[in-house]
């Protein structure tokens, strides 16, 4: 095999700089720490992922990359690069953005209460970010491995770094869990490396594409690579068998932690999904079947054990693992309607998952949450959070005219066109069963009640408030006039470019 | 006219306090008075924009022909809704800004001219009503608010799925409905399938009978004054969304079920009338009683007859009228007596108006000649008939039942001797007095001079039914 390094030049480093200004931002909290109190370094922060935010924007429709290799396969030359900043990066990029910038508006408030007010804090946070863009961004599986372990190492810390008895289970079971992913997936990654000969997307896909190019006797590993893939990003996803450990880490977790965990790390999971599966891998055989079962087993489990709950920040875990089910369908559908779907039900998601669990990271005593019968008189105590909330859960249900039901209609619609009917009429069935646990406690906010107040009595802040703000805003505007992101996200012809061809 | 009330509702919020009931009436009267220049108009022409291009949904909405009729008998309910919620409930602006909220989410659903903007129309008059329960709603509020979601998302859900799949299968461009229209699913088991979702959507909200259990709870737990009730029963868009969306996309199927659909729907209103008979409380009374009656209306939609179809429209109109005032009477009733039972006794000796208007939309109600119900009912039999004249028949003790319920009731509440220390009733005062004898006047105008409403409701059912290649 013939290999040449084209090297590196200064216009290819455009593509990183989204990841260097996160990372700059990381390094700084780690080295101001010492000196500086940790709301200068949080303001620090949300500047540093703005300004990732804004070259991402400006970076639209270039098409950059980094890292490029020309080798010559099969006679041909194929140009091949480790890190792309192609647009459906960017758009996954823009939505981890939003969402760690959400979390770190209400780290503001409520870092001090969690007893998690240290520079560190931020510092692992970051590389989080870090991991997770390196992930949306990535061209081989190599990158994908590294992001992942940036953001799940980051990730184990955040979840103990509060000094308590449940925190330190929570991340425990997160580390144990998470490494058996991890080893999972580069056992996986292994297979499809054995069966192709490459870790670069592109040429997997080529591989995998032409039947040529496929060994007969490679299939086998292949698919076996494929599924062990699969189950390691089930455990980060959260897909069911593989999501035990979601309900204790995230309500055992802080709030703003938990809030972060269930945003951006899901989001780059998927989005590393989208690029594995949808681009790389997405002539492989076998996984689709398995991943459709899976599919089926979340959303009837996550739907019913939220059913279940009494906790409200725990049902929140268990709706978050109900999603999971339905953005996996998206999974399902072609690249460009699942990919399109994916991305705008994800930005959706992470807007009404964030505002809602901000209210709870606001308004809990502890950071065990609220109990759902708490939330009776809601309404009369904080309406604005209360109708806020009312907004956030209507949507999370899926209910018109929020962004949730856009995001839901297209799920559906991804897996439905792709052949998987009785999916979608299955997801359909659980929505039901969704619908009743968002709407207890939604509905229980505006009975009147006449005894008193048991939210934290100065929950309600600025940054907070802001946050909530942001997601409401997101949700209706985006419900109302879902072009506005759908039309960023539809274009077929991006989602083409998944795999880096 | 869709969108004034919505904005009303949202400027009720900052609205202060003294002027609210004033603000939420001037806006229901105004939405009103569109209707009727519309109405002088000949209804609004077909108003179609691209709203989600990249998905082929489009904003499209008409009011004209049935969907006209129905919105005006929304506005109008609405505006009864709201002068009798500025009396009765203290400090009424919540409550006068779900009635607008839901207000838009009705019309919209009856303008709506695109399957998606439909859907999310019926699902947005979904909330304000879910929020009526629990604010005001009565202490088992929260299991007959998931009963009703349940039922109603189940059915919902089903339909999305169908949408998707008429869309996709059929090949439409887009979800507008002449775009629908114009790509029909041939016949065969799939359209069956996707008419039966799209049914089930339609049949909770009918209600039909299995799907039928949601509705007693959901008045027995509403407030006492009936408000909710009012805004519930204009719900009823079932009838209607099978009318124009189920027929004419689903043309072959729904001749192929029709026997089965129109024998459900008999059995509904016979089942549901029955039932209405042991009722011991005037609000499951009316929610059997108005069941019966989208009984009847099914029956006229699913027999897929001009006559009959026509009188389902018709019915379903002016149904709302006297219902939803005969549930403002019942929360007079309750403010006096402080009880909605039926056997309360001798309302009548003091309170002779209250009675006598109540009476009179009763009779209303069982389709007694003169008023509006009969023709609604009259035809719908005689459309029936025509089809299936023993379901016909069946249907026909219906209206025996009815007014064997309803009299019964209505003798122990107004006339029966009153229990000894009962408190003093007073009778109607103020407001009162047109809320009640609104929807009466217009029930006896339609009841005797039908042909504005048939005029207007003949040629939009003509049209479907041609989709349906004659019959």
């Amino acid at each position: 095999m013939l290999t040449t390094p084209t090297g590196t030049d200064l216009y290819a480093l455009g593509a990183l700089f989204p990841i260097f200004a996160v990372l700059f931002g990381a390094l700084l909290s780690t080295l101001l720490g010492f000196w500086v109190s940790r709301r200068v370094l949080t303001y620090l922060n949300i500047g540093m992922l703005v300004l990732s935010g804004a070259s991402m924007i400006a970076l639209w429709n270039q098409g950059r990359a980094a890292f490029t290799q020309t080798r010559v396969l099969d006679g041909q030359s194929l140009t091949t690069a480790s890190l792309h900043a192609d647009n459906p990066a960017l758009l996954l990029g823009l939505v981890i953005v939003v969402g760690s910038l959400m979390t770190l508006l209400v780290s503001l408030d409520t870092a001090w209460r969690a007893r998690i007010s240290f520079p560190e804090f931020d510092a692992m946070l970051m590389y989080a970010v870090t991991g997770a863009l390196l992930m949306a961004f990535s061209g081989d599986l190599i990158v994908l491995l590294i992001g992942l372990e940036i953001m799940s190492l980051s990730g184990y810390v955040l979840s103990t770094l509060q000094d308590s008895r449940r925190a330190e289970e929570s991340g425990l079971k997160y580390f144990l869990l998470g490494a058996v992913g991890s080893a999972i997936l580069i056992y996986g990654i292994a297979f499809v490396y054995g069966a192709t000969g490459t870790l670069n997307y592109a040429e997997i896909a080529l591989r995998v594409g032409s039947v040529s190019g496929l060994l007969p006797q490679n299939t086998g590993i292949l698919v076996g690579g494929a599924l062990l893939v699969l189950a390691g990003f089930a455990f980060k996803i959260a897909l069911v068998p593989f999501h035990q450990w979601t309900p204790d880490v995230y309500s055992g977790a802080p709030t703003s932690v938990s809030l972060f965990l269930s945003t951006v790390v899901k989001v780059a999971a998927f989005a590393g999904m989208l690029r594995v599966f949808s681009g790389a891998l997405a002539d492989a055989p076998g996984w689709a079947s398995v991943l459709q079962i899976l599919t089926a087993a979340t959303l009837i489990i996550g739907n019913t054990a939220a059913l279940l709950q009494r906790n409200f920040k725990r049902m929140l875990a268990y709706s978050a693992v109900a999603h999971t089910g339905f953005l996996a369908m998206a999974l399902l559908g072609t690249p460009a309607t699942g990919g399109a779907a994916l991305t705008y039900y994800l930005l959706v998601y992470t807007l009404m998952t964030a505002a809602a669990l901000a209210i709870v990271a606001a308004l809990q005593r502890t950071e065990a949450g609220m109990e759902i019968t708490d939330m009776r008189g809601l309404y009369y105590r904080h309406p604005g959070y209360a109708v806020a909330l009312a907004i956030c859960l209507a949507s999370l249900a899926g209910l018109p005219p929020f962004a949730g039901f856009f995001g839901k209609y297209l799920a559906f619609q991804a897996a439905f066109q792709n052949g998987y009917v009785w999916l979608s009429v299955l997801a359909a069935l659980t929505s039901v069963a969704a619908l009743i646990y968002y709407l207890r406690p939604g509905m229980l906010m505006f009975m009147p009640d006449r005894t008193p107040t048991r939210e934290y009595a100065h929950g309600q802040r600025p940054p907070t408030t802001l946050t909530v703000a942001i997601g409401v805003a997101g949700v209706t505007v985006l419900g109302l006039l879902p072009n506005l992101w759908y039309g960023w996200v539809s274009n077929p012809a991006i989602w083409q470019l998944l795999a880096g061809r | 006219m869709i969108f004034l009330p919505m904005l009303g509702s949202l400027l009720l919020l900052v609205t202060p306090k003294r002027w609210r009931d004033e603000m939420a009436g001037l806006l229901s009267a105004l939405t009103l008075g569109i209707g009727f220049v519309l109405w002088r108009a000949g209804g609004s022409d077909l108003l179609s924009v691209q709203w989600v291009p990249a998905l082929g949904i489009t904003y499209s909405t008409e009011l004209s022909g049935v969907s006209l009729a129905l919105a005006m008998v929304v506005a109008f309910m609405s505006f009864i809704a709201v002068l009798y919620a500025a009396r009765r409930i203290p400090n009424p602006g919540t409550m006068l800004a779900l009635i607008l909220a839901m207000e838009t989410g009705l019309i919209g659903i009856f303008a709506a001219r695109d399957l998606v903007l439909f859907y999310v129309f019926f699902e947005d008059a979904l909330l304000p009503s879910l929020l009526m329960l629990a604010i005001y709603g009565k202490q088992h509020r929260m299991r007959a608010l998931v009963k009703f979601a349940a039922y109603t998302l189940f059915g919902s859900l089903l339909m999305l799925v169908s949408i998707i799949g008429i869309k996709y299968l059929g090949g439409s461009p887009t979800f507008a409905l002449a775009d629908l229209r114009a790509h029909v699913l041939p016949a065969g088991s799939t359209q069956t399938w996707l008419y039966v979702a799209f049914l089930t959507a339609m049949a909770v909200k009918l209600p039909l009978w299995p799907l039928h259990a949601w509705l007693p709870d959901f008045h027995e737990q509403n407030h006492d004054s009936g408000i909710p009730d009012v805004m519930g029963t204009l719900y009823k868009v079932g009838g209607y969304g099978v009318f124009t969306f189920g027929i004419t996309l689903f043309p072959d199927a729904s001749m192929e079920l029709r026997p089965i659909l129109m024998g459900l729907a008999a059995f509904t209103a016979l089942y549901a009338a029955w039932i209405a008979f042991h009722q011991a409380d005037w609000k499951r009374l009316l929610a059997y009683a108005g069941l019966s009656h989208m009984g009847f209306v099914a029956l006229g939609v699913f027999s897929l007859n001009e006559t009959a179809v026509i009188g389902a429209m018709y019915l379903l109109a002016f149904q709302n009228l006297y219902t939803g005032a005969l549930f403002l009477g019942v929360g007079m009733l309750q403010e006096r007596t402080g009880s909605i039972a039926v056997r309360v006794g001798g309302v009548m000796t003091q309170a002779g108006a209250l009675g006598g208007l109540t009476l009179a939309l009763w009779l209303a109600s069982i389709a007694v000649p003169g008023l509006a119900g009969f023709i609604g009912e009259f035809s719908i039999l005689l459309g029936a008939y025509q089809v299936y004249p023993w379901l016909a028949f069946l249907a026909g003790i219906t209206t025996i039942a009815a007014a064997a319920y309803a009299l019964t009731a209505f003798q122990h509440t107004f006339w029966q001797a009153r229990p000894p220390g009962g408190i003093p009733v007073a009778d109607l005062v103020h407001t009162e007095w047109l809320i009640l004898s609104l929807p009466l006047a217009v029930a006896i105008f339609f009841g005797v001079y039908s042909a504005p409403a048939l005029n207007l409701m003949q040629p939009a059912v003509k049209a479907v039914l041609t989709a349906l290649g004659g019959n």
